[in-house]
């Protein structure tokens, strides 16, 4: 924060520190004409403008505070992502209520097979009741008798017909039902198993139960393709901004009086927008790592990301290049975007899916070669930008 | 206006629209097709090919079979191993995770397989009907309140009699029954939406304990979720125009022109605005929604337009821009979207408008007007205050200038200032943000136990509240707009904390949906008196602690940021004490 506001700060344009400086800088080197268009040819001892360009980009990104935003919303996201599926499957995994147990009041004529076949559930503790109305009775005094739920079994024509009660409208009823739903799955596997004569094919036996997490396959599945992803398409947009406001600032005017080429400038761009991507990936799964989450395949992973954030970095410059209008550009650019997310993720092996499955230690081959495929997709859409570029006049942007 | 409704080129109108199409083919596409799997094959299952099992195996989206070798599973090239009628998983949380799918796998494919027996009462000999019923008292202590002790639900019920509101439907029933029967666990909780037609909602079931649902509205979650899709894109254009502005000097003949900034606002704002409309009632029209939905989506496009407008204001380029709209993009996007999830579950999903559509697609749900006023009020009450802000400095010396976004916005507020009521009434217009700030701390804290959130969320309350009451007159002082003397800051202080305290009774709307019946909900808003003191002389408490612990960061506001942090350190202090006081003595 700035301690007092500056009257006249007004007038400060901080968006873009390094150009004040420029002029004198330019003056060291004594050329008096413009420069040569091939970077490096000269044999200059000075750094490669390329990177000047992209430092340049940082600066700004930098002093803008932007790059702290997008750290801070990717944060917020996974954090936001991360408690709600946390707080889902407390609601709808009983076996993670420590301690907690449904107690159901049960009655009717099959109510002894309905309690046998409840033993196989975990936490539901269920109790035989005369009456429907002894066990309604119960379920409305619930603080006295602990009743969360009844269940009412009455034989008619060959079947049980089962009516569950839960309560309404509370945070439990759903850990309620999901219970009751296994006390009556249950029953009804073995209510079947005694009518197996009649049925053509008997039901798979159920594999053995396994208490896992739900939450460990969102990890891999859902949140980590978005941590990954989220930068690319973050720095895709900067892409586009960074180049849209040149032209309409019609400061692309003042970089050709340096000795760079349209060349020089785009690829430093590139660099800088394309660069942060695989950074904040590593972050990411760094963060993953100290949080337990142990992620396979990393090299492989980081490849993938700095190609798509290559390959939509230059789609967002093109597309900026060609439509020199900020907002036709960013349109435009989200259509290229849901393109490329959204129909790879039609694939069986698009780079989210082989990203998930990388990452849980899935991978084969199938996977290397997708993440091959998204390389050699970015090496040929930066070849296409380098060819519009060198096509293109900067008079005809300015 | 219609001419600067013009300045939309039909270029850029065209291209939208045509983005719009793409997006939303692109959905349908994925979401009909079935195609878009974010866990497909993530497990390998080592299984035999003429093996009962290969068949839910090759069925499942998340499994993917494998040839069932005996070193297999020691190699690590699967993850579950089906040999001789027998299930053997590595031993991790990944090989626990693949064998409960393969049990959720199985299970649907047993569900299958019964459908297709003729004996029908030899293959689902249950029949379910699960029947949800409402008790008086609905809360059990131990979901809130950590123990007794301290009555909070005692004095609650007390203090409004009984305000037990049983608004929800009681006849959901099991009616939910989908072919995807497997929801237990099939594709993971939260993988993608297994919606089997245009609309999940319909069609019944065979009764069978398998197509049992718990409240969880998924398909109307997913169907609300794409009135929030076009939103992102069109807030994306219309953040251009408005920055279009205000680079090289472009909006200077309009503001020339004899209208007024407000004029010049409305007239760009109004066709976006249109546009969303439309495209709402385009989607309430495809998903059954009825105006309820389309008025309850309303007020988030609104915020959108009315947060991106502020954020263009306030960006110095195109970048800053860029990341300001994805900044409220998310944030408006999971605010609204995220409490939806528990439409059906607790009063606190009516934070988001989002649940009102949610419940507005269900059949045999219906919403209260109270309800309905509680969940879109405070978002359209929140633009207005954003669209005021933002104009406030739609002038020639703000828009043409480049400064960081916190002093952008310190201008902003002192553009509102000129007078010393002004602090009052702005005061007063902070109290939707913070009742927004306060809604979103207790929807994020109430899954954990009452007695650490309850101090944690009384110091948020305490933190948001102090910001609103302040902000402003540091930048007024700041800005030079009062002489900074002491008798000035203590009358700033009090007007504010008395603004506050007027704009604070209209909290009471929260009372509508029963929201103090929570512990947290009524730990958020006892403080300021909602539901609590009946007492006429409490009713003044509040009041009193506004104005002492405004005039104190007002006092330190007058000198100058340092100060200024100091005093709104101990003011937050002062206040957090208050809250724990009125809660632990009066709630």
């Amino acid at each position: 924060m700035v301690d007092r506001p500056d009257p006249h700060g007004g007038e400060r344009r901080d968006g873009r520190p390094n150009r004040d400086d420029r002029p004198s800088r330019d003056d060291r080197p004594s050329r008096d004409d413009r420069p040569d268009p091939q970077p490096g040819a000269s044999g200059r001892t000075r750094t490669d403008p390329r990177i000047t360009i992209a430092g340049r980009e940082f600066n700004s990104l930098r002093k803008e505070k932007t790059i702290l935003l997008a750290l801070a919303l990717q944060l917020f996201i996974a954090a936001f992502s991360s408690f709600l599926v946390v707080g889902l499957v407390s609601l709808y995994d009983p076996g993670q209520v420590e301690g907690y147990e449904v107690d159901v009041a049960v009655t009717g004529d099959a109510s002894e097979e309905l309690i046998r076949a409840s033993r196989e559930v975990r936490g539901v503790d269920a109790e035989f009741y005369r009456s429907e109305e002894t066990a309604m009775r119960a379920f409305h005094e619930y603080r006295a008798t602990g009743v969360d739920a009844v269940l009412v079994a009455e034989t008619r024509d060959d079947r049980v017909f089962v009516r569950a009660v839960a309560p309404d409208s509370n945070v439990q009823t759903t850990i309620v039902v999901v219970q009751l739903r296994d006390v009556v799955r249950s029953f009804e596997r073995a209510e079947r198993t005694d009518r197996a004569a009649y049925l053509d094919s008997l039901p798979l036996e159920l594999p053995p139960e396994a208490s896992s997490s739900p939450y460990f396959g969102f990890t891999y599945t859902v949140l980590l393709p978005l941590l990954l992803f989220l930068p690319v398409f973050i720095s895709g947009s900067v892409a586009v901004d960074s180049l849209t406001e040149e032209i309409e600032r019609g400061t692309l005017e003042l970089l050709r009086v340096a000795p760079l080429s349209l060349t020089d400038v785009v690829d430093g761009k590139l660099l800088t927008a394309a660069g942060l991507a695989p950074v904040q990936a590593a972050l990411w799964i760094g963060l993953l790592e100290l949080n337990g989450t142990s992620v396979a395949n990393v090299p492989a992973l980081l490849a993938l990301v700095a190609a798509l954030a290559l390959l939509i970095c230059g789609l967002g410059a093109a597309l900026a290049l060609l439509t020199p209008e900020r907002r036709a550009a960013q349109f435009l650019y989200s259509i290229a975007v849901l393109f490329v997310f959204g129909g790879t993720a039609l694939l069986p092996n698009g780079p989210i899916n082989a990203a998930a499955r990388l990452a849980i230690g899935s991978g084969g081959v199938a996977e290397y070669l997708s993440v091959a495929a998204v390389v050699v997709g970015s090496v040929v859409v930066y070849g296409a930008l380098r060819h519009l570029v060198a096509r293109l006049d900067a008079d005809d942007l300015a | 206006m219609s001419r600067s409704a013009g300045i939309v080129d039909r270029r850029t109108a065209v291209l939208g629209v045509l983005a719009l199409l793409l997006a939303g083919t692109i959905l349908g596409a994925g979401l009909l097709g079935g195609g878009v799997a974010l866990d497909r094959d993530v497990y390998r299952v080592g299984v035999a090919a003429d093996s009962p099992y290969r068949a839910p195996v090759e069925r499942s989206v998340a499994l993917d079979a494998r040839s069932p070798d005996a070193d297999a599973l020691r190699d690590g090239d699967v993850e579950v191993l089906i040999r001789d009628g027998e299930f053997r998983a590595v031993d991790t949380p990944k090989g626990r995770a693949a064998l409960s799918e393969l049990r959720s796998a199985v299970r649907s494919h047993n569900f299958e397989q019964m459908r297709g027996e003729e004996n029908g009462s030899a293959a689902f000999p249950v029949v379910t009907v699960l029947q949800y019923v409402s008790r008086d008292d609905t809360l059990p202590d131990e979901a809130f309140a950590d123990d007794g002790g301290d009555g909070e639900v005692v004095v609650g019920s007390g203090g409004d009699g009984s305000g037990g509101d049983g608004s929800g439907g009681d006849a959901d029933g099991s009616g939910d029954g989908d072919d995807a029967a497997a929801t237990g666990g099939g594709g993971g909780p939260l993988g993608v939406p297994a919606l089997s037609g245009i609309n999940p909602l319909g069609g019944g079931g065979s009764g069978s304990p398998a197509e049992i649902q718990p409240p969880f509205p998924f398909g109307s979650l997913v169907l609300a979720f794409v009135f929030l899709v076009p939103m992102n894109f069109v807030v994306q254009a219309y953040g251009s125009t408005m920055l279009n502005e205000r680079i090289n000097r472009r909006g200077e003949l309009l503001l020339v022109a004899p209208v007024s900034p407000g004029d010049i606002v409305a007239g760009k704002t109004l066709p976006y605005l249109v546009a969303m409309i439309a495209l709402t009632a385009l989607i309430a029209l495809g998903v059954g929604g009825s105006l309820v939905s389309v008025a309850a989506v309303l007020p988030i496009a609104l915020l959108f337009l009315a947060a991106t407008f502020a954020g263009a204001m306030f960006a110095r380029s195109f970048k800053e821009l860029t990341f300001v709209t994805v900044t409220v993009s998310v944030f408006l996007t999971a605010y609204t979207f995220v409490p939806a999830i528990f439409a059906n579950v607790t009063p606190i999903a009516l934070i988001s408008p989002l649940t009102v559509v949610v419940r507005d697609l269900q059949p045999l749900e219906s919403v209260s007007s109270g309800a309905f006023a509680f969940a879109t009020a405070p978002f359209v009450l929140c633009a207005g205050v954003l669209f005021l802000l933002g104009i406030g400095i739609y002038r020639e010396e703000d828009l043409f200038t480049q400064r960081a976004v916190p002093l952008k916005l310190l201008d902003a507020l002192d553009a509102r200032v000129s007078r010393p009521r002004d602090v009052a009434v702005l005061s007063g217009l902070s109290i939707p943000f913070v009742f927004v700030a306060e809604l979103l701390a207790v929807a994020v804290l109430f899954a954990l136990p009452v007695s650490l959130t309850v101090p944690l969320l009384l110091f948020v309350v305490a933190l948001v509240e102090e910001v609103a009451k302040s902000l402003h007159i540091y930048a007024a002082f700041e800005s030079g707009t009062f002489p900074r003397v002491r008798r000035v800051a203590l009358v700033l202080g009090a007007l504010s904390g008395l603004g506050f305290f007027v704009g604070e009774k209209f909290t009471a709307v929260s009372q509508v949906v029963g929201l103090p019946e929570l512990a947290l909900g009524q730990a958020a808003f006892a403080p300021s008196g909602i539901g609590v003191f009946s007492a006429a002389g409490l009713l003044f408490a509040p009041l009193v602690l506004h104005v002492v612990t405004a005039g104190l960061t007002s006092l330190g506001a007058m000198r100058d940021l340092r100060w200024y942090g100091v005093a709104f350190v101990g003011s937050v202090a002062v206040h957090t004490a208050y809250n724990l006081t009125v809660v632990s003595y009066f709630g």
